[in-house]
């Protein structure tokens, strides 16, 4: 960074590089401080509805809106990353609910142990996960979004139709909360309580740190080869390929590993609304995660948590400000969404917080990138000199 | 000297067009071999059943003695044969660094998991490649140097991208490198300094096969010239054995032209 702002305030100018030099400031810091100050704001949220600022229906939505968060982060392994499209990546959410609500209520009397259950869940999602992209991978752009779109509404019928197993449009209701280090009864009474997780407080911090570590693990993934693998793929497979890219492996890994996040999504899910019904994994759900990571700014980690924030406390808001009309809100709600992704995409294309690689893309001449081209320029100059060989 | 490459008699047909036909050579180590040929001769295509892309029919391609042919390309890479292409195919949005780092995916083995937790491995690992990279591209002095490396691959001029290219393909150590027209498009001085690189690249070892249209640069880099037409290989030898070959000036400038000079 710095030998840069050295080499281009040394290239005159000086006037037009110095708001470039505070801009990059501004950008050299996000690393520690956007984190921190996210994290912060994340964890002091609920603080509020404590001391009676905000309904407690709002610290619901910072559940859910932080479950959206993980499944945001999934898909854009997949979407953002690899660059394939899902459009029914809701199954792999339904796979990891409905493995916790049978593992874990009275449908069958069945009551492992919390960590048992979420690691089950996330193993379930990566089973159908790997299922699935053994025959998909090999389909591209539309032809993949239309098989995963089929996947996503197969899963859901065949729940709907299943039902000594799910209950079917019933749904599974009575899911035990999460216990950690339970036995197999449900804990009724005071014994251990605390380690029952049960009030939205205790699944709001319980997912947050899930979001965390996740946001952590994936931001690192994102800057190994692994993850520079499934860049090159995105961008010109034969090129990938023939730099020794197996490009079936890494796309099977990216579509596992984005299920198993799923399904661990799932599982919280399941367990935070205690009940599960098909109608949680319509087709439309997969299309929301999509506008998250679309709204936020694809392959963007920090982007696609603010996006799935972004949509889930959205109707919330709406629904506060249109007051006593609350219950025609629902009505509008895709509208609202059809609007806003139509809006972001003529506008900003590349997301809320975009990622470099799709700030690139979206704009053939991005301001940011103007510093970056006076630059090159210079390889005008290393032409002509060229030329005196 | 050992072969590194070995053809024989590969052929390859798109529906009834011969594109490559009963084609044998070899390539020993530590030598520049150049094909030539008019375009529509089966250059590119000899090139992609080398590298994977395409499955000969007939015939086999023995890579230090051990067949390739009919091999995924990336398992072909990871036997140690990296190449260029002819229309640039750099991750254009990725930086300079990260298209050379793709280009050591095969020869670094960090597993998602490790990758997740930034393992000491990986971490050694990361550092490593970096190191390598430097390396690499210190090989095109002033080039790619310092912040540079950080652009985006679409912001550097064609003949950098070129380089770039080379400089990917040279990631990982190939066993061979395959060059698809290195200097094409670039002006005369630029091609000049492409060839002393190829030059400076076989004084490390490397050994290379390339695809070159420029004749100064094919006769001031080959150790030997391989001319083709029609899918087929016309003539071998030594740039000027092959440049006075009446086949090969038949094939570049007809019959007349052929009788002319015999």
């Amino acid at each position: 960074m710095a030998t840069r702002m050295e080499t281009s305030s040394g290239r005159g100018t000086a006037t037009a590089h110095r708001g470039a030099a505070v801009r990059r400031i501004a950008s050299a810091m996000p690393a520690w401080v956007w984190w921190l100050a996210g994290i912060a704001i994340a964890a002091g949220f609920p603080l509020l509805n404590v001391i009676g600022v905000v309904e407690t229906a709002w610290l619901r939505v910072g559940v859910v809106s932080l479950i959206f968060a993980l499944l945001a982060l999934g898909l854009n392994i997949v979407m953002g990353e690899t660059g394939l499209l899902n459009l029914g990546y809701i199954a792999f959410f339904a796979f990891g609910a409905y493995t916790t609500a049978l593992l874990s209520s009275p449908k069958f009397e069945i009551h492992w142990p919390f960590l048992a259950v979420i690691v089950a869940s996330t193993l379930v999602a990566m089973v159908a996960g790997f299922l699935i992209s053994l025959p998909t991978l090999r389909l591209r752009g539309d032809y993949l979004a239309i098989v995963t779109l089929a996947f996503g509404e197969i899963v859901r019928l065949t729940i709907i139709n299943l039902v000594p197993l799910t209950n079917g449009p019933n749904g599974i209701t009575g899911i035990y909360p999460p216990r950690l280090f339970a036995d197999a009864k449900p804990a009724l009474e005071g014994i251990e309580a605390w380690f029952i997780i049960d009030k939205p407080l205790e699944y709001y911090y319980l997912v947050l740190v899930c979001v965390v570590v996740l946001a952590v693990l994936l931001t690192n993934l994102k800057n190994s080869r692994i993850g520079r693998a499934w860049n090159a793929l995105r961008e010109d497979e034969l090129a990938a390929i023939s730099s020794g890219i197996t490009a079936v492996r890494a796309k099977m890994l990216s579509v596992v590993l984005s299920a198993g996040i799923a399904g661990f999504a799932g599982s919280l899910f399941a367990y935070y609304s205690n009940v599960i019904s098909p109608e949680s994994f319509l087709f439309m759900q997969s299309v929301i995660v999509v506008c998250m990571v679309v709204l936020g700014g694809m392959g963007s980690i920090p982007g696609v948590m603010l996006g799935a924030i972004a949509l889930q406390a959205l109707p919330q808001l709406i629904r506060e400000a249109a007051g006593a009309a609350r219950s025609d809100f629902e009505v509008y709600r895709m509208l609202i969404y059809g609007v806003l992704i139509v809006v972001m995409v003529i506008v900003r294309p590349e997301g809320l917080l975009p990622d470099k690689i799709f700030r690139r893309e979206a704009h053939e001449v991005d301001p940011r990138e103007l510093e970056m081209t006076r630059q090159s320029l210079f390889d005008l100059e290393e032409g002509e000199k060229d030329l005196e060989v | 000297m050992e072969p590194v490459l070995e053809l024989q008699d590969v052929s390859m047909s798109f529906g009834g067009l011969k594109a490559v036909d009963s084609l044998s050579f070899t390539v020993r180590e530590n030598e520049i071999v150049s094909i030539i040929g008019p375009n529509g001769s089966g250059k590119t295509t000899t090139f992609n059943l080398i590298s994977g892309l395409y499955e000969p029919h007939s015939g086999d391609i023995l890579l230090k003695g051990e067949s390739v042919a009919g091999l995924r390309p990336d398992l072909v890479h990871n036997k140690g044969i990296s190449r260029t292409f002819q229309s640039l195919r750099l991750f254009t949005n990725m930086s300079v660094l990260e298209n050379v780092l793709v280009g050591m995916h095969s020869v670094t083995s960090a597993g998602p998991f490790a990758s997740m937790l930034r393992l000491p491995s990986v971490r050694r690992e990361e550092k490593a490649m970096y190191d390598k990279a430097q390396e690499i591209l210190g090989m095109f002095p002033g080039r790619f140097s310092g912040p540079r490396q950080h652009q985006p691959a679409f912001s550097l001029s064609y003949a950098n991208r070129r380089r770039l290219e080379i400089a990917r393909a040279l990631a990982s150590d190939p066993v061979l490198l395959l060059l698809d027209e290195p200097v094409a498009g670039m002006n005369p001085a630029e091609s000049h300094e492409v060839m002393e690189q190829i030059r400076m690249l076989r004084e490390k070892g490397y050994t290379i096969l390339m695809i070159e249209h420029d004749m100064h640069v094919v006769g001031g880099v080959s150790d030997r010239v391989i001319a083709m037409d029609h899918g087929v290989k016309i003539a071998e030898g030594t740039y000027d054995e092959v440049a006075n070959d009446p086949q090969v000036v038949e094939a570049y400038l007809g019959k007349r032209a052929a009788d002319a000079t015999a």
